[in-house]
């Protein structure tokens, strides 16, 4: 995806990762996977020790290392995550009482200003909370195959959500591309995208429209073949995902429980 | 969207039960209306593929205030409607959380957010344009109103609920969370002027797509249709 941002996962590649690659993770039936997810956010959530929450970090990071993913890559995709968790956090972490690293002190107008040894464990805190959530939803991303995944928002999902979300998850790939092969025009027309916003805000909104009317046309030719094959309101997923064996069930017991000891006596 | 994604960890326990709770509240309201009254398969297409094209423009990096991502909620919202708009958002926020963008727990703060966005816009641009304001002003004013309302309720999300870890809350929270809801407003100018030309751009090549703000596949959500 070259012409489009490399800091956002590209789903396509997300996919050919879970498609093509052999690790661990990938033998691992995804509803196991799927039931660690909310075990995570909750440990994330309620853990306050710092280096407990550190340490969860750096067992998903192994996780998804151990997988075979590729960690180089990663830290472009922690990007946004980092950012959200900056523009958050990241100035309270200077207002946080306590002794100043290096004795640091910058006197402004509106008072003293200094990063304390308590704000920068607040600022790591609640990044490494943030980034194992991240991590974690990746690596299930990226060792899940198509099909399971459809199948599990197909069964999870209330309908009519469970339509829209697996049409949308269908037709990203296909939208993709069309965005990709507008942004390419561009390109090989010598127009830019990469700077001047004000500048170009024609020839985004017509990307943009573009897109949007691609999108609609294809919308209503969709809507033909699928009532052609007699859609009453159920996509029919071919795929199945066999219940986790009773070993997966007892780890996930085990995780869920020890978190929830964690929130109950610490 | 112009506004932060609250991500995981930030929030007391409490705050996650309250914060999807109400989300659940919200779309269980939303699913049992559209499912009362019928879903039509042209409006299940249109929202997958909506859907698909605005998590696919999100890819794109827009040259703001160093680079910023957007959504295109608002647009969402006057192509959709306020009913199958929430559920496209719903997805959205669903398919961004599994690529990391975005928070499983506070999926249901994100998405009420955008909710409002997606309400707040469409109803906006119906009464724009029914004062009979041109579709440019119109899209672009009622994208800024969306985004400017779902920025405030993204800004008192974490003043209700409070940041784990830290000292910082009350007044001094408030003020930094409104300084960051400005910041949230520069750029919700910029997505409403953008998607004031995008909707101009397709009102010249479909027509019939926005008439008078109504979109002319949400006839049985609004009852009415609008010409321009």
């Amino acid at each position: 995806m070259s012409a489009l941002s490399n800091h956002v996962p590209d789903p396509r590649l997300i996919t050919a990762y879970a498609e093509r690659w052999d690790g661990p993770l990938h033998r691992i039936n995804p509803w196991t996977k799927v039931a660690v997810l909310p075990i995570v956010v909750l440990a994330v959530t309620i853990v306050d020790d710092p280096t407990i929450v550190a340490g969860i970090y750096a067992a998903i990071l192994g996780l998804y290392a151990a997988s075979g993913l590729p960690v180089q890559r990663l830290l472009y995709w922690y990007t946004l995550p980092v950012v959200f968790v900056v523009t958050i956090v990241g100035p309270l972490a200077f207002g946080e009482p306590g002794v100043p690293i290096g004795g640091l002190v910058l006197e402004t107008p509106i008072g003293s200003l200094s990063l304390t040894w308590a704000g920068l464990s607040v600022f790591l805190g609640l990044l490494f909370r943030s980034l194992s959530v991240v991590t974690y939803s990746l690596t299930i991303a990226m060792t899940t195959e198509y099909n399971d995944v459809a199948h599990v928002l197909g069964r999870v999902l209330p309908r009519p959500v469970d339509q829209i979300a697996l049409l949308t998850y269908r037709f990203t790939f296909v939208m993709l591309e069309t965005l990709e092969d507008l942004v390419s025009g561009v390109d090989a027309r010598g127009g830019s995208l990469v700077s001047d916003f004000w500048g170009n805000r024609q020839l985004y909104s017509r990307v943009f429209g573009m897109t949007f009317l691609t999108a609609i046309e294809r919308s209503e030719r969709l809507t033909d073949s699928m009532e052609v094959r007699g859609y009453d309101g159920d996509l029919t997923l071919y795929s199945h995902v066999e219940r986790p064996p009773a070993r997966d069930l007892l780890v996930v017991g085990e995780l869920a429980v020890s978190v929830i000891a964690y929130g109950v006596l610490a | 969207m112009a506004h932060i994604h609250l991500p995981d960890g930030i929030f007391p326990l409490w705050a996650l039960v309250l914060w999807n709770g109400l989300a659940v509240a919200l779309f269980g309201a939303v699913v049992y209306r559209v499912r009362q009254r019928g879903l039509e398969t042209r409006r299940i297409a249109l929202a997958g593929i909506a859907g698909a094209a605005s998590f696919a423009i999100f890819q794109l990096n827009l040259p703001i205030l160093g680079g910023v991502h957007m959504n295109l909620t608002g647009l969402i919202g006057i192509l959709a409607g306020p009913a199958i708009g929430t559920l496209i958002v719903l997805v959205v926020n669903i398919l961004s959380a599994v690529i990391g963008h975005g928070a499983w727990g506070l999926i249901g703060a994100n998405t009420l957010v955008n909710a409002a966005e997606v309400i707040i816009t469409y109803y906006a641009f119906v009464a724009l344009v029914r004062a009979n304001w041109d579709t440019f002003p119109a899209a672009a004013t009622a994208t800024i109103a969306g985004l400017g309302i779902g920025g405030l309720i993204m800004g008192a999300i974490p003043l209700v609920s409070g940041i784990q870890g830290t000292a910082i809350q009350g007044l001094d929270l408030a003020l930094y969370m409104g300084a960051l809801v400005a910041l949230n407003l520069g750029v919700a100018v910029a997505e409403g002027l953008l998607t004031g030309l995008t909707v101009s751009f397709l009102t010249s090549m479909r027509p019939d797509l926005i008439k008078g703000g109504v979109d002319v596949t949400d006839e049985t959500e609004t009852g009415t249709e609008v010409t321009a």
